[in-house]
């Protein structure tokens, strides 16, 4: 393709202009530009097209980061528990088999590898899901660059679309996380719980989870949608679907 | 392997002068030649086709499968380029252009119709249309008002929210044609658009063609193996083994597919 464009012969003078049809370069340029909101707005019909799919790439990273945001927050409120409580009340506690794990190194160290593996394989997920996506919209993408769709506009659709699946997805997941991590406190400890809760300490995992969420959805989604941009249409188009 | 008189024959409509005789030529394929590797092996796609076409003639390439045809089209249409030789669309070398000017030009200046109607499944026919008319920049109500007025004008008016599944072959075809006019194209490229119907709905397909054709002012080309889209063609130009093995005019036409059409 290279190799073609490379035999550059037509001048970019007045001569490009002696036909009707094209406009200059930069009236070209400045056309191709689409409007963000406007760009948005396709993702967003995209996903509303096929919000089977877009739930199901969701649900796995709902999945992903409810156990990362429910093991974090389990432990911060064992932690705070074991900081605010007096020594009877703790040993009281662990004598019902709870708040172990918060004095325990060893199992701490083994929880944050089960969340790091989950993490993993949420990431395997998102990968998974955006190249099966990319793949059975192989002609449509043709049909899409043949219809005058830029490169760009076609990588932006596809990462917009995982984005906003990836915001759902974090969303829902460190709601659920976080909540059942509350709940199961509140079981376990009765009402002094409400002491052992701070504010800032949750916001701070709501944060760090909803980093992650998103930085795993945008790893996941950038090979897939990337490819999908590069696509030459009339490749595209050949695949039979 | 020089029979290529065909540039010659066929570009005299519009010489009465140098200028406007350049202006009336919308698409111009000079000595275009392309070799494929398949397999290792080099395939001669295309040897050497010259072919001119006017503003606003309706051209029929014929030829079996394997003849050249798509590959032509695909130049012709900003989808591919030529290893030798000039593809000219609007006398501006495609060769010369960039990525975002390949995709300006089939975005504004250039409709398709596929052999397999490609719409795209989820989205309603509605939907369908307005696609080529959001890449262009138009804002979402327009493209919608102008994708419903295109839809009745092929007589889909009443089906505006349907999924291509629950359209037929015919309708499907039919919002691939409304689709194509979306941003009002200087040309309609029509690849195979009967290959997938059946008898009747094709001429009904055809026959909307035709009358689109004289209504908008756009230049059709079509590529097809169709006898029946003979009739509604100003020329045909017969393609076999990447070369333009034969021309028809109109007038010649008249002669030759009223007889195939009695019987």
């Amino acid at each position: 393709m290279t190799s073609t464009q490379q035999r550059d012969k037509q001048p970019d003078g007045a001569e490009r202009r002696a036909g009707r049809i094209l406009p200059d370069r930069e009236t070209i340029r400045n056309q191709a530009q689409l409007p963000r909101k406007h760009i948005i707005k396709m993702a967003w019909r995209n996903i509303r097209m096929r919000l089977g799919r877009s739930a199901l790439v969701a649900s796995g990273i709902v999945l992903a980061l409810a156990f990362l945001s429910y093991t974090l927050f389990s432990d911060a409120i064992a932690e705070s528990m074991i900081a605010v409580s007096p020594p009877h009340v703790i040993r009281e506690l662990q004598a019902n088999g709870l708040l172990l794990q918060a004095d325990d190194p060893d199992a701490r160290v083994a929880a944050r590898w089960m969340v790091g593996l989950a993490m993993l394989v949420c990431l395997v997920g998102v990968l998974n899901a955006m190249l099966l996506s990319v793949a059975e919209r192989f002609g449509e993408i043709g049909t899409m660059k043949c219809l005058g769709a830029m490169d760009m506009l076609i990588l932006k659709l596809f990462l917009l679309e995982s984005f906003v699946q990836g915001l759902v997805g974090t969303l829902l997941g460190t709601a659920a996380g976080m909540g059942l991590a509350l709940l199961e406190s509140r079981v376990s400890y009765g009402a002094l719980v409400w002491g052992a809760v701070d504010l800032r300490t949750a916001a701070g995992i709501a944060g760090a989870s909803l980093i992650a969420g998103m930085l795993l959805t945008v790893a996941g989604a950038l090979y897939p949608a990337w490819r999908a941009s590069k696509m030459r249409p009339i490749e595209a188009m050949r695949v039979e679907v | 392997m020089d029979d290529n008189t065909s540039q010659s024959d066929h570009s005299e409509p519009g010489a009465s002068g140098a200028s406007e005789f350049l202006s009336s030529i919308v698409i111009r394929a000079v000595n275009v030649k392309k070799v494929y590797q398949l397999g290792g092996q080099p395939v001669h796609a295309l040897r050497g086709v010259h072919l001119s076409v006017t503003r606003g003639e309706y051209v029929s390439i014929m030829g079996p499968s394997g003849s050249g045809k798509s590959t032509l089209f695909n130049m012709i249409g900003g989808l591919d380029k030529p290893d030798e030789g000039e593809v000219y669309i609007d006398e501006v070398d495609i060769a010369a252009l960039d990525n975002f000017e390949l995709a300006w030009l089939r975005c504004h200046k250039i409709g398709y119709i596929f052999q397999t109607f490609n719409l795209i499944h989820v989205a309603s026919a509605l939907e369908n249309v307005m696609m080529p008319m959001m890449f262009g920049g138009i804002t979402e109500t327009d493209a919608r008002d102008k994708a419903a007025e295109l839809l009745k004008r092929v007589g889909l008016g009443h089906r505006l929210f349907n999924k291509p599944s629950q359209l037929s072959g015919g309708q499907q075809q039919r919002v691939a044609v409304a689709r194509a006019l979306a941003n009002d194209p200087a040309i309609v490229l029509a690849d195979e658009p009967t290959g997938n119907l059946d008898l009747k709905t094709g001429e009904e397909i055809i026959a909307l063609l035709e009358s689109l054709k004289s209504e908008f002012e756009t230049t059709v080309i079509s590529a097809t193996h169709d006898h029946k889209m003979l009739a509604a063609s100003d020329r045909v130009v017969y393609l076999s083994d990447g070369q333009i093995s034969d021309e028809k005019s109109r007038e010649e036409l008249e002669i030759t597919v009223g007889h195939i059409g009695t019987h």
